[in-house]
């Protein structure tokens, strides 16, 4: 594979940014190579390649931002959007908030995130990656048509600054998706399953596609369910979502300037003591994890929520700035092309002492929810969403799939509020993310 | 730059491919954000490159890069070329694609005021008196927004059968947010206007109906209350009708879903599927968000009658999807950039209007839900089961609109919805520029509905 040059076109930006009167600025070049197959209809349909190249330069100039970016690295191009940026910086106006950015600090490499197979592999190797997960699908039941996919991607960054950062990094990522669809009649059994890692040898891909069949098999058969009250147990994946918007909600400025329905709650108790949410980008070989964060700033562990009270924001240095504090090393950089946010990486739910068993067994009627995402609304907490894929609990047993079935203009700090049971078995994602079943007390649902 | 895809279609069907596309695309776009008056950062920047697509021994293959020299963009068709053989062996979908007439022409959307001609600081001057209005409207108003967006996109296409086309499309848009507080309450108010234009519709907007609307929005949203849980009759305005028909339909009629076993009418062309007052129609030609000519596979644009009259009568297409499940070639094949292939996209989706108004429609409705705004929506399009979450709607009591409510949320399954479409308006309007995802797409796109009555849809809140 060629290595493309990043180095170079970034310090010749810094080069010209430094003769020039700015206060502060950084520059971010990348490269990715991102191999994909897809899968639609009977099986594998195109197998794609793409190369991704770009830098883009911030400009501080009396607190006012510019921001510039290219897919060229070539002289001339880094030298126009040097220019750009700079005037940019000029015509924008002085943010208060702002103070700076983060100078250089020395962390130990985090290390397992770059896997050779992923650097080595070739489109004609990846086009063999997803028969497995096909097989595996064809053999709980044959005929379905599916949707999903493969993919490998592999980048390498570099990014230095007026305030002395200089940071490289290299990264692997792979992930199997796939959705079978299923039909008898009108009636229809579709699902999915995936799997992401930093390593080719982590993915399971006959797992993936048998889980994936056995899951849509089970939909068949869904019925409508009357409006009600009634608990929920949500399998690793749905309360995935729940837990990340809580973090998502506690990061950054949005969090530290009282713009999200979690602003208020620094310090406060939001659930049962059970709950203990941690944060960790620097797990060995984890998905979400980097030596530095998107401002070259280390990452380090966070214990976010503990014993059901919200202990800290997740910052980058501005939002860290406002208050007056260190970075956690929480900045999320958008490539070459993005300005520079704040939000969770690994995310681990410790697990609890109860078991998906127990939850269903104690529950006379209920709904297990197997997909649903709870995306809020940030500002006020709201959000709302169709059960995707359930089944309803009578008398502690599972019984048919639900459909058309809505947990609606629901407040979602109630749903911490009103956890009952965190199991202790669950899923891990990525070798870094942890999510358990969890058990929520009566939630208004709106059906037939 | 039209020579070097020339050459490079002509190595590829040297080296034994049996249809190639090379792709160029160039976007140049440039932002102002405004926060709370101040003009906290302007960006600009250019994506370029080239995407090349072949079929090889009866499989796709794509590669992509963004370093358009020739000896980059061959490189980039040998990894193309490998990749359909790459998957040669293995089980999947043949690749078909539909021979068409070539096409060979030059498109540049004209505009009152380009781009190019406005400079940053006059943005800069013009988003904040939209943010100003916003901001001084209440000292309930927490924070304001106002983003504004400006791409000018350039696609040349060229392919295998001789089509040659290149088109130049500016876009403008600008979206304004407002976040209001009491007490610990918070509520956000949202406008958007986004069309392909150049400055003028900039200079069109007149606050009051714009930022300031946004403003009271969110302001009134405070004392709003949270709606009855069930299934109502429920009257939409035309965003949200717009958002229904995008979510619910729109997706559904997809070629590539529909071949691909995805969609929950893949089986029922030329079938009553809707009531009699539904007639939905998908419009490129149309000036909106997802206006354009030729799609990015070099095939002209017609509007697209998808139900006429309740009856199911097309699908969308892009070449392949015509090639497997048969229809006419039209134009709804579009890439994101030149990092991916065309898939089928909606452009500018709408039902169209009836004959009856807001009062008529309200009139006959006993107790149901008005619901007007569209925030996000999404559906499961193999089961046919969407979401659609909106800013705010009223309760329906007696044919009046009463109680203000907020949090609201409706659920449905696709072919009961559209068949229990009990009234359709006449007010047309189609002013829902956004962004729809799409395979890790992202497409400009626009919907829209005149005023229309639905029975029997799951309306979510916690009362």
């Amino acid at each position: 594979m060629e290595r493309v040059d990043l180095v170079t076109p970034v310090e010749k930006a810094i080069r010209i940014l430094s003769r020039l009167d700015i206060d502060f600025y950084d520059v971010v070049a990348s490269y990715s190579r991102s191999l994909s197959v897809n899968i639609m209809g009977k099986g594998v349909k195109e197998a794609s390649a793409q190369i991704d190249v770009g830098i883009g330069v911030r400009v501080f100039k009396n607190k006012g931002m510019g921001v510039a970016y290219s897919q060229s690295l070539e002289d001339a191009d880094v030298e126009a959007i040097v220019n750009q940026a700079v005037s940019f910086a000029k015509v924008s106006q002085p943010d208060p908030y702002f103070k700076s950015i983060p100078g250089p600090s020395k962390a130990p490499e985090v290390p397992d995130l770059c896997d050779e197979e992923i650097v080595n592999l070739t489109l004609e190797d990846a086009g063999r990656m997803p028969k497995g997960m096909i097989d595996a699908a064809e053999s709980v039941r044959s005929g379905a048509m599916y949707w999903g996919g493969f993919g490998a991607n592999y980048s390498r960054g570099c990014l230095m600054t007026s305030t002395g950062v200089s940071v490289e990094s290299e990264k692997t990522s792979t992930s199997a998706y796939l959705q079978p669809v299923y039909r008898e009649g009108d009636d229809v059994g579709s699902s999915y399953e995936f799997d992401l890692a930093i390593s080719l040898s982590e993915i399971d891909f006959y797992k993936v596609g048998k889980k994936a069949a056995e899951k849509a098999i089970e939909q068949f058969g869904s019925r409508k369910e009357e409006s009600g009250s009634l608990p929920l147990i949500l399998s690793p994946e749905s309360s995935s979502s729940l837990f990340s918007a809580l973090l998502s909600a506690l990061s950054g400025e949005s969090a530290v300037k009282g713009r999200t329905f979690a602003s208020g709650l620094l310090g406060k108790q939001i659930s049962p003591e059970i709950l203990e949410i941690g944060d960790n980008g620097t797990i060995p070989g984890a998905i979400a994890s980097s030596t530095y964060d998107g401002e070259g700033v280390p990452r380090k562990p966070l214990n976010v929520i503990s014993r059901g009270r919200v202990s800290t924001f997740l910052h980058n240095s501005y939002s860290a700035g406002i208050m007056n504090i260190e970075s956690t090393g929480h900045a999320i950089r958008g490539g070459y092309r993005g300005q520079v946010g704040a939000g969770p990486s690994n995310i681990k739910v410790k697990p609890g002492d109860s078991s998906l068993e127990e939850m269903i067994s104690e529950t006379k009627r209920g709904i297990l929810v197997i997909n649903a995402s709870f995306p809020p609304n940030m500002v006020s907490g709201e959000f709302s969403t169709t059960i995707d894929e359930g089944f309803l609990i009578e008398n502690g047993e599972k019984r048919h799939p639900v459909k058309n079935l809505m947990a609606g203009g629901h407040i979602i700090i109630d749903l911490y509020r009103n956890i009952e049971l965190i199991s202790k078995e669950g899923r891990t994602i990525g070798k870094g993310f942890f999510f358990p079943w969890v058990k929520i007390k009566q939630v208004k649902l709106s059906g037939k | 730059m039209k020579d070097l895809l020339e050459l490079t279609v002509q190595k590829a069907l040297n080296e034994g491919a049996s249809f190639c596309e090379a792709r160029f695309f160039e976007e140049r776009g440039n932002s102002v954000s405004i926060e709370n008056g101040i003009a906290r950062s302007l960006s600009s920047g250019i994506l370029r490159g080239i995407g090349i697509r072949v079929i090889v021994n009866d499989r796709w293959g794509f590669a992509s890069t963004n370093i358009p020299t020739r000896q980059n963009v061959e490189k980039t068709l040998q990894d193309a070329i490998g990749g359909a053989k790459s998957i040669t062996a293995q089980t999947g979908e043949k690749a078909k694609i539909v021979e068409v007439k070539p096409s060979v022409d030059t498109i540049i959307h004209d505009v009152k005021i380009k781009l190019e001609d406005v400079s940053p600081e006059e943005k800069v001057k013009r988003m904040l008196e939209i943010e100003g209005a916003a901001r001084n409207f209440s000292d309930k108003v927490k924070d304001t927004f106002v983003y504004y967006g400006d791409v000018i996109t350039r696609v040349i296409v060229c392919n295998s059968f001789g089509t040659l086309i290149e088109e130049v499309a500016p876009r403008t848009r600008v979206f304004c947010r407002v976040i209001a507080k009491e007490g610990d309450n918070m509520q956000d108010g949202f406008e958007g206007v986004g069309s392909v234009a150049g400055y003028e519709i900039i200079e069109n907007i007149e606050v009051e109906k714009f930022s300031l609307k946004a403003a009271k929005r969110a302001v009134s949203l405070l004392s709003a209350h949270p709606p009855p849980r069930g299934a109502f009759p429920i009257v939409v305005d035309p965003k949200v009708g717009g958002l229904f028909i995008h979510e619910a339909f729109g997706h559904n009629s997809e070629g590539d879903l529909v071949f691909s076993g995805q969609s929950i009418i893949a089986n029922r062309l030329g079938q009553k599927i809707a009531s009699d007052l539904v007639t939905i129609i998908d419009d490129p030609t149309r000036r909106g968000f997802g206006h354009f000519i030729y799609d990015h596979e070099g095939t002209k644009a017609n509007p697209h009658v998808l139900v006429n009259n309740g009856v199911l009568v097309g699908f969308l297409h892009s070449l392949e999807s015509v090639a497997k499940i048969g229809g006419k070639p039209e134009g709804s094949a579009r890439a994101q950039s030149h990092h991916h292939p065309p898939i089928v996209r909606m452009s500018n989706t709408y039902l169209a209007p009836g004959d009856l108004t807001l009062e008529e429609i309200l009139e006959d409705i006993d107790y149901g839900v008005y619901l007007a705004g569209s925030q996000y929506g999404y559906v499961e399009s193999q089961k046919g089961q969407f979401t659609c979450k909106v800013e705010e709607a009223w309760l329906i009591e007696k044919g009046e609109l009463t109680e203000h409510l907020r949090d609201v949320a409706i659920s449905g399954l696709t072919l009961e919805a559209l068949k229990n479409v009990k009234a359709v308006g006449k007010d047309f309007r189609m002013d829902m520029p956004g962004m729809c995802g799409k395979s890790g797409q992202s497409m400009y796109v626009d919907a829209g509905a005149p005023h229309f009555r639905i029975d029997g849809i799951v309306v979510g809140g916690r009362r």
